[in-house]
């Protein structure tokens, strides 16, 4: 159950030049949390930035509660380069859909941005709980020192670095070193993960997509609420008899990618 | 200390206290179950619906502004049916107070909505929204016309004569007063002020305006000033009660908004940053009472 609490930062540390760790101390009572799940934050107690800022888990143990923060406006500004013992009010965990466990089959990460933390908890969560078998993950940034490798590479089999500039690894995106994994027999069969803009998992899902058993999607989104009130971030969803539109924030933030209304969603 | 009874009465209903959760934000209300203490407040004022669901607008819907949000969803909704036999009856089961919000979309719509409502156990207190700028048809083009805006009140009081009837007014008119005496000479209970502004913004990396259909709703602090004035203008106007809604952010702005007139307030977009306001507002309330109104 959802509900809201104060939390403490504990500690943050600069990972690159735009992307910071921010780890608050757990709130007392705060509910165990799936992969996939987020929290919202109200940033300042001013009306600058006025909305709260809706933000992945990148971990949760019994005491510490982790974000990965790029610095894309104000919001983001003010929280990655927050003091020590700074309170902020958080509301979660939000989100009524999670990454389903790929029960010790092959499972591939793909992340965009700081699409990278919900992959990050969920191969923690999954090797805590013995269900990951290999895992891989295809990460891309603009440049070798946007790369975030160092903080995650425990955490998989291997990654796969992509880099815009080819200043490391694979000279593309994500979605093309992904693509030549595939074409090359070093990934496919098992289940496909992605968080990342929407025109990543949408390239993801027309060019990479069918070497996998399925591929399940976090899905970013401006949004107001986080709880599926407004209506502000929805998307449309194929059922049935045509498509609905279903809200990001609660009705994921996972979706299985071939269930998504793509070519609508272009319009 | 004593708590002070905040009972408040808008037409035949008794509001437990004057605090609402306003239209549109509020959703179906139970979305904010474990963020709003929904029993503490007076009621919840639904996501406005029309006879037939609708959609909504494609594209970008939500856009931050200075204190502001943008906002064009365009009414999306799961329509009469489904809105009266789940989504009203789920509130009222968990205790809350439904103000039911209804679209004037076009006359036929209208019509069969009213009917519905007339056909459904439970709603005792409607509110008209004859003024949402996000829509083609009907919504604000029926709200800025005195002549429209009275024919559809006088509809919804003619078929439902016991209903506590609502007209939510936008402040996109030359003197929004106008238009409130308008629906009181029709029969309205009292007048809901003020629905959003209407603004725009331009992505400047994209060259283009922010929003598919350009124009959209402007909520939040930005608008505050503007529906206090309104407010203190209608409630000086007619004699029926005024429910204050737009940008209330604090507690000092609800208590604003009963001092230029209102008897009940709502908080829209402020709970999406704080959904404990509405109940800080009701306890603020408790410990001073309401304030009253000031005088000329």
């Amino acid at each position: 159950m959802k509900g809201l609490f104060t939390g403490r930062i504990i500690r943050t540390q600069r990972l690159s030049p735009s992307s910071h760790l921010v780890v608050f101390e757990r709130p007392r009572g705060f509910p165990d949390v799936a992969p996939g799940q987020f929290i919202s934050l109200r940033i300042t107690s001013t009306i600058t930035p006025l909305l709260r800022r809706p933000f992945s888990i990148m971990d949760l143990t019994g005491t510490e509660l982790h974000l990965l923060v790029k610095v894309v406006g104000k919001g983001s500004d003010i929280l990655a380069h927050s003091q020590c013992g700074a309170e902020m009010d958080i509301a979660g965990p939000l989100g009524d859909t999670a990454f389903s466990s790929p029960g010790k089959k092959d499972a591939v990460f793909v992340a965009g941005g700081t699409g990278l933390a919900p992959m990050i908890f969920a191969a923690r969560t999954w090797k805590r709980d013995g269900s990951l078998g290999r895992a891989d993950l295809v990460y891309g940034a603009g440049c070798e020192e946007e790369l975030l490798v160092s903080l995650c590479k425990e955490d998989f089999t291997a990654v796969h670095s992509a880099t815009i500039d080819g200043s490391c690894g694979f000279e593309g995106d994500a979605v093309a070193l992904l693509e030549k994994l595939v074409e090359e027999g070093k990934a496919g069969g098992g289940i496909l993960y992605s968080c990342g803009p929407a025109g990543m998992v949408r390239a993801m899902e027309r060019k990479a997509a069918a070497g996998f058993s399925r591929h399940l999607t976090s899905l970013e989104a401006v949004m107001a609420c986080g709880v599926g009130a407004c209506r502000g971030c929805t998307i449309p969803v194929k059922t049935d008899g045509g498509t609905a539109l279903r809200t990001v924030c609660s009705d994921g933030t996972v979706f299985d990618a071939s269930e998504i209304d793509w070519e609508r969603w272009e319009e | 200390m004593n708590r002070r009874s905040l009972e408040t009465e808008i037409g035949a209903v008794t509001l437990r206290n004057p605090v609402l959760l306003a239209s549109g934000p509020a959703g179906y209300g139970l979305e904010y179950e474990g963020l709003v203490d929904l029993e503490r407040i007076g009621g919840v004022v639904t996501k406005t619906i029309s006879f037939e669901p609708r959609e909504g607008n494609p594209g970008i819907r939500l856009h931050e502004t200075g204190g502001g949000l943008l906002n064009s969803i365009g009414l999306e909704n799961v329509g009469a049916e489904i809105f009266f036999s789940e989504k009203m009856p789920a509130l009222v089961d968990a205790g809350i107070k439904p103000v039911v919000s209804l679209a004037a979309e076009d006359w036929e719509d209208y019509r069969m909505l009213i009917d519905a409502t007339a056909g459904t156990d439970g709603v005792d207190i409607i509110e008209l929204n004859l003024s949402c700028p996000n829509v083609e048809r009907g919504g604000m083009a029926i709200g800025t016309n005195p002549e429209l805006l009275a024919k559809y009140v006088r509809h919804a009081k003619d078929t439902l004569p016991d209903m506590t009837v609502l007209a939510k007014l936008t402040p996109n008119v030359g003197d929004i007063a106008v238009l409130a005496l308008a629906a009181e000479e029709a029969g309205a209970d009292g007048i809901t002020a003020i629905n959003t502004v209407v603004g725009m913004d331009i992505d400047l990396a994209a060259g283009r305006p922010v929003f598919k259909r350009i124009r959209a709703g402007l909520s939040g602090p930005a608008i505050m000033p503007i529906a206090l004035d309104a407010v203190w203008r209608i409630s000086r106007t007619v004699d029926i009660p005024v429910v204050g809604v737009g940008g209330i952010t604090s507690v000092a702005d609800a208590m604003k908004f009963f001092m230029a007139g209102a008897a009940a307030i709502q908080i829209g977009t402020a709970v999406f940053y704080d959904p404990a306001l509405p109940e800080k507002i009701v306890e603020a309330l408790e410990e001073t009472g309401i304030p009253g109104p000031l005088g000329e």
